[in-house]
């Protein structure tokens, strides 16, 4: 199934309830019970019970990695290509070098590829591509695209045009190795540089540094009572089965809040041990049920086990995994019956 | 066309002469080579009206420096251009050299200034390094939106009657009779006098002309933006203790709410390319200033080229030719001294800059949603509901302002124009998700295509093509029987390894490539 097959399914379910819907709309403010939106009807306040943050995330520019170099016509971000190519039927490069092996950057390589244009490559600074490897596969693999690790942009030649970009090897700290510059011509420069979650809009809630997103407890609910977040927003997804399933769940707690159903209890830390980068959600209440954690790992991991452990170094949950890799989200069920303390979720070894 | 004076170069200063010229009644055109106002280092500086205070006494500098201060909050007003009083800092230990300074400024007629100890200082700006003692405080110090000011000079100017010709690349100036005649290949502008203002391209108008050719040296300047999350970070404008060559690397705030830290200052050619070393430089240099500078919310990197001939600005007529006013080496503080700049033009014109003509028209009020309450926005609303409609998520900006600025006086005719006027594309993700509403606009407006749409300098065409077109019928036909062909390859192939799923995707592989080799 396509994305837009994919997710017409849920445009119809919506289409056939009774939801009102305010579209072309824009949220002014959000406080507890209380949504301010602007359209083109003037300035609306809905007076709501709960309310559930969706706003997704915005691209890296190539301002915010500091790019050096000219500042021409013909440096886009993939999002920006994406729906030139698929909305309009439109190319803005025919040859173009692709900086970033972010998911998006790598299906625009293929979307480019079928619609009449020549990626010539694509560059990561890391290591290992940030992608899954399904898209490596499907997207470069099988059309030929090049993709070289540990190198980057050094410097944007052109100008009002793009004419060319001086690509070069990074060393251990992320700096330029200048000896192994080369200059490459290309008509376009299409940033796959990282998602940002678009989170301007809950100004006061407790910030996670790592997502770059909202702290939030087991309901997915901020620190602002009844404001709950999902999607990208909360952090960003690789995949859309996690985003439907984190989607389901939160409208199911708000619903349950805005029915006064939500059960509170002693709140114990859910933290992110050895080889995680963060956890999703970072709280939960003491309590019988099963909880799922979402982390993504800091390395490359192959045949391990994922721990959850309560600070005493008791194993509450712990699952084999074949391989995992930063680009790729993990999970973990835990039945929290028998936790009554903070908990780590570690990879082993 | 005949005017009584032609500008060429377009920048905040051109703007400015055209402005005053035509408010004492002159007809006056400005020429622009590029696709709107202000481009050039009128859009890539600091920002800042400066006071005056680190001129050398005596000098053009100081004296039009000091004189354009004062004029501006007023100017500013009449067009509706944001000016904001933040106050500018001089930081540094040494105070002699900070006391020099306020004796220097003292004697170009700064007012208010005064050295402040280390207390009143942190309490000012509690980011600031411990290390840093003390500070010269010019009270009087603004900042305005430089790119916009050279819109409104010029659009003013148009509104009362002057004529403003963009993408207007000057190939050869001759002169019949005693009327210059200036021509782009296909148009001819007359013209009695010609005032060169072309900042980077004066010698090359000067050639033209036949008028004075002065050595001229550009120096670049790279700066940081930072998200307007981190507005907090300043509040007023500071500086390090100035150097032969630059005011320093400074961090200040902006009218609209983002904190710019920069510039280097380094000799180049004249492009306005960034570079790692020149960024780093900057990162280093504030950093060392304000520790916890949160430089990794950056969201654009810019650099922009100052203009330098000697030490001092060259504002006069020229002695080669009659009817000539040369423009050269206006580099800071040349923002600051626009307005004092253009009333020196008139006096060398032999105008005087007071006896300004009645009944001038005032620029329409621009509708800035953004600023306005939840009350007013609805009114707004009510009366025209594109206001309502949301197109820069970042920055809040309205279709109706975007409407408005494809529509204004010089209307905007690139994408980056319309960002200069409205903020559309200059908030976090940089035009992200706005551009697309933002070339619909221009190519209504301008009546083009949207292919046509350029992003900012003349040529700069964002779309290249149409994306490969579906051949139809004959490309479906054409496929199946190649299709057909390969799936006889692959059963035999099939009955020798048996790998059905690897199959399968060879032969989805190879349609897809072969139609890749046919286009």
């Amino acid at each position: 199934m396509t994305g837009p097959e994919y997710a017409h399914r849920f445009v119809e379910q919506v289409n056939e309830s009774n939801l009102t819907l305010f579209l072309s709309s824009f949220v002014e403010k959000v406080e507890t019970g209380l949504v301010i939106i602007k359209n083109c009807d003037g300035i609306i306040n809905l007076k709501c019970k709960a309310v559930v943050v969706a706003v997704g995330c915005r691209e890296r520019t190539a301002g915010a990695i500091a790019m050096a170099g000219e500042r021409p016509n013909g440096v886009w971000t993939a999002g920006q290509v994406q729906k030139w190519v698929n909305i309009y039927g439109k190319l803005p490069c025919k040859n173009p070098i692709i900086l970033g092996s972010g998911d998006i950057g790598l299906v625009m390589a293929r979307r480019l590829t079928l619609e009449g244009a020549k990626p010539q490559m694509v560059l990561e600074v890391q290591k290992t591509t940030s992608g899954l490897k399904r898209n490596i596969a499907q997207c470069l693999n099988d059309f030929d695209i090049p993709l070289h690790l540990s190198t980057t942009v050094a410097e944007v030649v052109g100008y009002p045009n793009i004419e060319g970009v001086y690509i070069a090897k990074v060393d251990d700290n992320m700096k330029i190795i200048d000896a192994t510059k080369e200059y490459y011509p290309c008509d376009g420069l299409v940033l796959s540089v990282g998602l940002i979650p678009e989170n301007g809009l809950i100004k006061d809630a407790k910030m996670n540094n790592k997502t770059n997103s909202f702290v939030v407890n087991e309901y997915n609910e901020t620190s602002i009572n009844g404001i709950f977040a999902c999607g990208n927003v909360l952090h960003v997804h690789d995949l859309v089965d996690f985003v439907t399933a984190e989607s389901m769940k939160t409208g199911r707690f708000a619903s349950e809040y805005a029915k006064g159903n939500l059960h509170y209890g002693v709140s114990h830390e859910i933290k992110a041990g050895n080889g995680v980068r963060y956890t999703m959600p970072n709280s939960f209440f003491e309590g019988s049920g099963e909880i799922e954690i979402l982390f993504r790992v800091l390395t490359k991991y192959v045949k391990t086990n994922i721990l959850v452990k309560d600070t005493d170094g008791n194993i509450l949950a712990k699952k084999f995994v074949i391989s995992a890799n930063a680009g790729e989200m993990q999970s973990i069920k835990f039945k929290k019956d028998n936790a009554s303390s903070d908990i780590v979720v570690e990879m082993e070894g | 066309m005949n005017f009584d004076y032609a500008i060429i170069g377009g920048g905040v200063v051109g703007s400015a002469i055209l402005n005053k010229l035509t408010r004492l009644g002159k007809s006056c055109v400005l020429i622009e080579k590029e696709s709107d106002v202000g481009f050039g280092s009128s859009k890539a500086n600091s920002a800042i009206i400066h006071t005056g205070f680190d001129c050398t006494p005596g000098t053009l500098k100081a004296k039009l420096n000091v004189r354009g201060a004062e004029m501006f909050p007023e100017i500013a007003k009449r067009l509706g251009v944001k000016i904001v009083n933040n106050g500018h800092l001089v930081v540094g230990n040494d105070v002699d050299r900070l006391n020099e300074l306020k004796e220097k400024g003292e004697k170009n007629g700064v007012k208010g200034l005064e050295v402040i100890d280390f207390e009143r200082l942190h309490e000012m700006e509690p980011m600031l390094s411990n290390d840093i003692r003390y500070a010269l405080f010019a009270p009087t110090g603004c900042i305005v939106p430089s790119y916009e000011l050279a819109v409104a000079f010029a659009e003013e100017a148009v509104v009362n009657g002057a004529v403003v010709k963009l993408g207007f690349d000057t190939k050869e100036v001759t002169n019949k009779n005693g009327i210059y005649v200036i021509s782009n290949g296909n148009e001819e502008v007359f013209a009695k006098v010609i005032i060169n203002a072309c900042g980077s391209g004066y010698n090359d108008i000067a050639k033209l002309i036949g008028s004075e050719s002065y050595p001229l040296q550009f120096r670049r300047g790279e700066y940081y933006i930072l998200d307007k999350n981190h507005s907090n970070v300043c509040t007023h404008t500071i500086f390090p203790l100035p150097t032969k060559e630059s005011k320093g690397i400074l961090i200040t705030n902006t009218v609209a709410g983002n904190i710019l830290v920069g510039p280097t200052s380094y000799e180049c050619d004249a492009s306005t390319k960034t570079t790692t070393a020149g960024l780093n430089e900057v990162k280093e240099k504030a950093l060392s200033e304000m520790p916890s500078l949160p430089l990794r919310g950056n969201i654009r990197v810019f650099s922009g080229v100052r203009n330098i001939s000697g030490n001092d600005f060259i504002i006069e007529k020229s002695k080669r030719k009659e009817n000539v006013i040369n423009l050269a080496g206006i580099c800071s503080p040349g923002l600051s001294s626009a307005p004092a700049i253009a009333e020196m033009v008139a006096e060398l014109l032999g105008l005087n800059p007071n006896e300004e003509v009645k009944d001038l028209k005032c620029l329409q009020k621009k509708i800035i949603m953004a600023d306005l309450s939840l009350e007013e926005q609805n009114e707004i609303i009510d009366k025209n509901p594109s206001y309502g409609k949301v197109v820069c998520k970042c920055e809040n900006i309205s279709l109706g302002e975007i409407v408005d600025a494809v529509n204004s006086p010089i209307p905007a005719r690139t994408v980056d124009a319309v960002k200069r006027r409205t903020r559309a594309g200059m908030g976090r993700c940089q035009g992200g998700f706005c551009i697309f509403s933002v070339m619909e606009e221009i190519a209504k407006a301008q009546e083009i295509s949207f292919d046509e749409v350029e992003k900012d300098a003349l040529g700069s065409k964002i779309i290249q093509s149409e994306i490969k077109p579906s051949g139809g019928m004959a490309e479906w036909l054409k496929n199946f029987i190649s299709m057909l062909s390969f799936w006889v390859v692959v059963q035999a192939e099939w009955l020798l390894h048996w790998k059905p799923k690897k199959m399968v995707r060879q032969l989805q592989l190879l349609s897809v490539k072969i139609n890749l080799a046919e286009s």
